[in-house]
């Protein structure tokens, strides 16, 4: 009786394998970078910037675009620098914590997220700042500059609609105004429940 | 904190399982191959089809006495049901027949996890129950939970082609009659993505059965999975 159930489970196994092995594969990864691979000018920002903390280097692959980003810890707070991939400065990332950001900017913030969801839980936010070289590095020193530079807000939330709970990425204007909106794909963990 | 949690979990593991194997003791040394197939449906379904072999290698105790024969042991082939109910968590519910000696025996399985994404890791939390029955030993029920941490080898997210270490901590409160058991499961594993469908893990699975018997049961298994998801 168990030869015959082995022999069928194993055709079953085959036939369910080649029917869907052909499957198209999500093209969105992370890896780490060793310094001597960071482009000369993205270590010299770093190095400008005085960072004080154990700084890692990561590698993203997105669907379009590459980027190179540096982590690092400074004054209890996490930062995410990004670059393109001639270690070009895109942005500075920094996280907060939302009793932290303007009455106004949490009010708009959280009457957008009223509109859309049900219910919702903030889970992270990182101002982001963008601008000329010498403004974010005056940003990651925490010096004082006149000249301008860009503020965003990323948050990541839950978002229960519908019965449905989902999370995205919310990016939000100086003003509170949503820019964009993206769903967080989580990764399969069927090797971590069974 | 959750670094902290985990750090404690290892340690309670290690002070809990003897540091000297009791002269009573013995071990059981084999192999644990398994394939478990995951598909996805509709409004939040999803079935896991899972089959797991146990073959043993060699038996004995601590005092030098051993049985060296490769002995096919037994084949345990489940399906699971589960329903997301959260942002990340899950409940489950699903039929075990293990294949013994030409004996089937039956089990009902509950469960409920939750999976939670950190910065640089992921950690899951797994609470179950089980009844098993067979036609020669009255019903046995079974409290387990499970942490399982899963640290990626590079970068913060385990992607494609990349390596990652799960490690299972788990404890098995188990009721038979009026006899009550505590299991400990400790399983390190060496994981490695194929792509979005293939996983395949690699490494020890440790069974210390049980805590509150004067001759209790190590087994090592060599734990090999594969996990498809389609």
């Amino acid at each position: 009786m168990n030869l015959k159930l082995n022999k069928f489970l194993i055709i079953i196994l085959i036939g369910i394998v080649s029917t869907n092995i052909q499957g198209q594969e999500k093209f969105e990864k992370e890896s780490r970078l060793k310094s001597k691979d960071v482009p000369k000018t993205a270590l010299n920002f770093i190095e400008e910037a005085q960072i004080s903390g154990k700084v890692k280097w990561y590698i993203e692959y997105g669907l379009e675009t590459t980027s190179i980003e540096a982590k690092f810890k400074m004054n209890r707070k996490w930062y995410s620098v990004e670059f393109d991939t001639l270690g070009i400065i895109e942005d500075v990332e920094i996280e907060i914590k939302f009793k932290d950001l303007k009455t106004k900017i949490k009010k708009a913030i959280e009457s957008t997220l009223n509109n859309i969801c049900e219910t919702h839980k903030i889970f992270k936010i990182q101002k982001q700042f963008s601008g000329d070289q010498n403004v974010l590095i005056s940003v990651l020193k925490q010096e004082e500059t006149q000249e301008s530079f860009d503020i965003k807000y990323e948050l990541v939330a839950k978002c229960v609609k519908e019965n449905k709970s989902e999370q995205f990425e919310f990016l939000f204007s100086d003003e509170g105004q949503l820019i964009n909106t993206s769903k967080i794909i989580f990764k399969k963990s069927n090797n971590l429940e069974y | 904190m959750n670094i902290k949690f985990v750090t404690f979990i290892i340690v309670f593991f290690c002070l809990i399982i003897p540091k000297q194997s009791n002269s009573q003791s013995t071990y059981q040394f084999g192999v644990l191959p398994s394939i478990s197939l995951n598909k996805k449906l509709e409004k939040d379904w999803s079935v896991n089809f899972k089959t797991e072999s146990r073959l043993l290698i060699q038996n004995g105790d601590f005092k030098g006495n051993h049985n060296k024969e490769f002995e096919y042991l037994l084949t345990d082939i489940s399906l699971i049901a589960a329903k997301k109910v959260g942002l990340n968590s899950r409940v489950a519910g699903g039929y075990l027949i293990r294949l013994r000696n030409g004996e089937a025996i039956h089990r009902t399985i509950q469960q409920f996890s939750i999976v939670k994404s950190k910065t640089g890791y992921r950690l899951a939390h797994r609470f179950a129950a089980d009844q098993t029955f067979s036609s020669n030993q009255s019903p046995e029920f079974r409290f387990r939970y499970r942490i399982t941490p899963e640290v990626p080898l590079n970068g913060q997210t385990v992607d494609p082609k990349e390596f990652y270490i799960k490690t299972n901590f788990e404890l098995l409160n188990k009721f038979q009659s009026s006899d009550y058991e505590l299991e400990l499961r400790v399983v390190p594993l060496l994981g490695y993505t194929l792509n979005e469908q293939n996983k395949f893990e690699f490494g020890l699975d440790y069974r210390f059965d049980s805590l509150f018997i004067s001759d209790p049961r190590h087994s090592f298994w060599t734990s090999i999975n594969w996990y498809f998801n389609f």
